[in-house]
């Protein structure tokens, strides 16, 4: 085991704005009426113009850095999505059927698995490490585990985010996706503060587990790949400590206790 | 952590496998050809591998179908790769071994294909129904099945770096006991998405290209698979070369213009050497980054000086390979991990006469030379740069 510290949580979905709004639902099962994406850290001009997938992975890297009131420029950045960009995707494929020389210019620079952190790295200025990785259904697992390794190993504080957009039409038989959902972890290095949310202890060991099941108020979610997190962060909304071992591989799984640290 | 280099190929233009690379190289035998990819008239040279889409794909993997993963089966199936692959597997076990690949559009040119024909109702039709390759794993899914590794297996997709970057995840997964040796790599192919988009921000040549050249004007797309196998030092006694060191920065730019100043390849390359141990004066080599578009070639001579004397020799081969994107971290450190073994430096084919603007010279004939370190630099859309340090072993 690993000990590590969870010191920021940002989440948005179709359903909640952040991790408040978030634990409410779970607790009183209200949610808001209508859910707003306006990242405040993206300029309104660019705003219009970012796709729906870089707001959403902004604003809940945002959310994460501004619980654990820590400046971006010293954390190492992983962002994951099984499929990507899937509004974009549908675009290019479908313009690329029919007028391939009228491609948009910026939405193929926007196309990149690494838009969300680039643009990360240019509203914040900062110049840390940032990775973009997919490892289809066993995305979000993986990407937290690869979060939990480099905040170990490079001793560093490192941003974890992982979402779905909602599929388009054509992609929806073999990406049933509808509605899009998003979550940052926000992991640091053992005593990196004194007042963390949870510390985090991890493993990975050889044999298939199946995935933690959903609570069902939230069952919209089933078929998002990135909330398949959801049972760690239901337990934590709850204010429970968290015990729990996700699929990594087919036959590996990784183990995450997260102790809640009350202040 | 420094890692055994225990096996290494890269298929590309420029050849299928080491043998035909180090020919083509040695002879400075261009793999460019005028763009004759199906479905894209655009006028440009591309570094398409002859032969791709007759590659077939083992049975029990047909569902698997793109030309990235026959791309990605031609590739594994050269120097032993295989061969190698599984006898560690034997020895160690398959959940010690992680696989770490690196693409910028994974199977995109199959999604391209399944949206020619969609059925009247705008969905797939039934021989494109594929949830395992539409996806941007795809290439991680396939060299994990056709391989029967079952350590983790993930796919890092951060444009051009995305090969190199590999090596990094690679590095850390071991040091950190979660497996003992990694079989990273990096695949892109020819894709209507990658020619048009490039096309859309006016960034190919309608000539070879021509890396450092005063006259470049542009890249030339091209195509790649390659493959490194990495362990644990005391996993491989006798291997003689070793990953030294990895650095990775963002540029904190543009989405796709590099840092004026070449700010992040500094950090980049810093890093590496930092980690590496490695004085900059002990880099006999770097294979640069060098694509041939007029950004990025001046700041790279611009980031070379804060870091390099010209002791350091350098550049490009894209003039042989085409920039082969997700695939270019991987190919171009097989490159610069080469020099190490055959004190082969390819010189930059197609630079004529370097631009006046220029901060660091750039070799341009080929020369031999044992030299016992070497580095690779990727940088990539988004502003995401890696640099990755490789040397003989010296204990």
């Amino acid at each position: 085991m690993t000990e590590l510290q969870l010191i920021g949580i940002g989440t948005w979905s179709s359903k909640h704005g952040n991790w408040a709004e978030f634990c409410a639902g779970m607790q009183s099962g209200e949610w808001p009426e209508a859910v707003k994406l306006q990242p405040n850290l993206i300029p309104p001009r660019e705003r219009r113009r970012a796709p729906q997938l870089v707001k959403m992975a902004i604003e809940v890297m945002d959310q994460a850095c501004k619980m654990a009131a820590l400046e971006p420029d010293e954390i190492a950045v992983i962002f994951s999505s099984a499929m990507g960009d899937m509004q974009i995707t549908d675009y290019m494929c479908a313009a690329l059927a029919q007028t391939p020389k009228l491609i948009s210019p910026t939405k193929f620079h926007n196309s990149v698995h690494n838009a969300a952190p680039g643009y990360w790295s240019i509203t914040t200025g900062a110049f840390c490490p940032a990775s973009a990785i997919s490892a289809f259904e066993y995305t979000p697992t993986m990407a937290l585990l690869e979060a939990c390794i480099q905040a170990a190993e490079e001793q560093t504080p490192v941003l974890c985010v992982t979402q779905e957009v909602a599929a388009p039409p054509a992609l929806m038989e073999t990406c049933p996706t509808k509605f899009p959902f998003s979550v940052a972890f926000l992991l640091a290095p053992a005593d990196f503060c004194d007042s963390p949310l949870a510390t985090v202890e991890f493993d990975v060991s050889q044999g298939s587990v199946e995935w933690p099941a959903i609570d069902e108020r939230l069952s919209e979610f089933t078929s998002n790949m990135s909330a398949r997190l959801l049972p760690l962060m239901t337990a934590f909304a709850g204010k429970r400590n968290v015990d729990l071992r996700f699929p990594i591989a087919a036959e590996m799984s990784l183990g995450i206790r997260l102790d809640l640290c009350t202040t | 952590m420094r890692l055994s280099i225990t096996h290494y190929s890269a298929t590309s233009a420029a050849g299928a496998g080491l043998a035909a690379l180090r020919q083509s190289l040695a002879t400075r035998q261009s793999g460019l050809r005028r763009n004759d990819f199906e479905g894209c008239d655009l006028d440009t040279w591309i570094g398409r591998v002859p032969g791709v889409e007759d590659v077939e794909l083992p049975d029990e993997l047909n569902r698997l179908q793109s030309r990235n993963n026959q791309l990605a089966w031609l590739g594994l199936r050269q120097d032993g790769m295989l061969d190698a692959i599984h006898a560690l597997s034997d020895k160690i076990g398959a959940h010690r071994i992680g696989v770490v690949m690196g693409t910028s559009t994974s199977s995109i040119g199959r999604t391209e294909e399944a949206y020619r024909h969609l059925d009247e109702s705008g969905g797939m039709r039934p021989e494109f129904l594929q949830p395992e390759v539409h996806n941007l794993h795809s290439p991680g899914i396939f060299v994990s099945a056709v391989t029967g590794l079952k350590g983790p297996s993930m796919t890092i997709s951060t444009a051009c770096s995305s090969s190199a970057k590999v090596f990094a995840t690679a590095t850390r997964w071991i040091k950190h006991g979660l497996v003992d040796a990694a079989l990273v790599g990096g695949v892109d192919s020819l894709c209507l998405s990658i020619l048009y988009g490039f096309n859309s921000l006016e960034l190919v040549s309608s000539e070879q290209c021509r890396p450092f050249d005063k006259d470049r004007n542009g890249i030339n797309i091209g195509e790649a698979a390659g493959y490194a196998l990495l362990t644990r030092p005391e996993l491989a006694p006798d291997a003689e070369l070793q990953l030294a060191g990895y650095g990775e920065s963002s540029d904190a730019h543009h989405m796709s213009h590099p840092h004026p100043e070449g700010r992040g390849a500094v950090f980049s390359m810093s890093r590496a050497l930092e980690r590496a141990a490695t004085a900059s004066g002990e880099v006999a080599y770097v294979n640069l980054h060098g694509t041939a578009s007029k950004a990025n070639d001046m700041v790279e001579t611009f980031a070379l000086a804060e870091r390099f004397t010209e002791t350091t020799l350098v550049s490009s081969t894209k003039g042989w390979t085409g920039h082969t994107l997700g695939a270019a971290g991987i190919l171009e450190s097989v490159i610069a991990i080469d020099t190490l073994e055959t004190g082969l430096l390819p010189g930059t084919l197609n630079c004529v006469q370097a631009d006046p603007e220029f901060r660091f010279p750039v070799m341009k004939d080929n020369l031999e030379k044992n030299i016992s370190c070497s580095m690779s630099n990727s940088f990539g859309f988004g502003g995401n740069n890696a640099s990755l340090v490789f040397r003989k072993r010296d204990d």
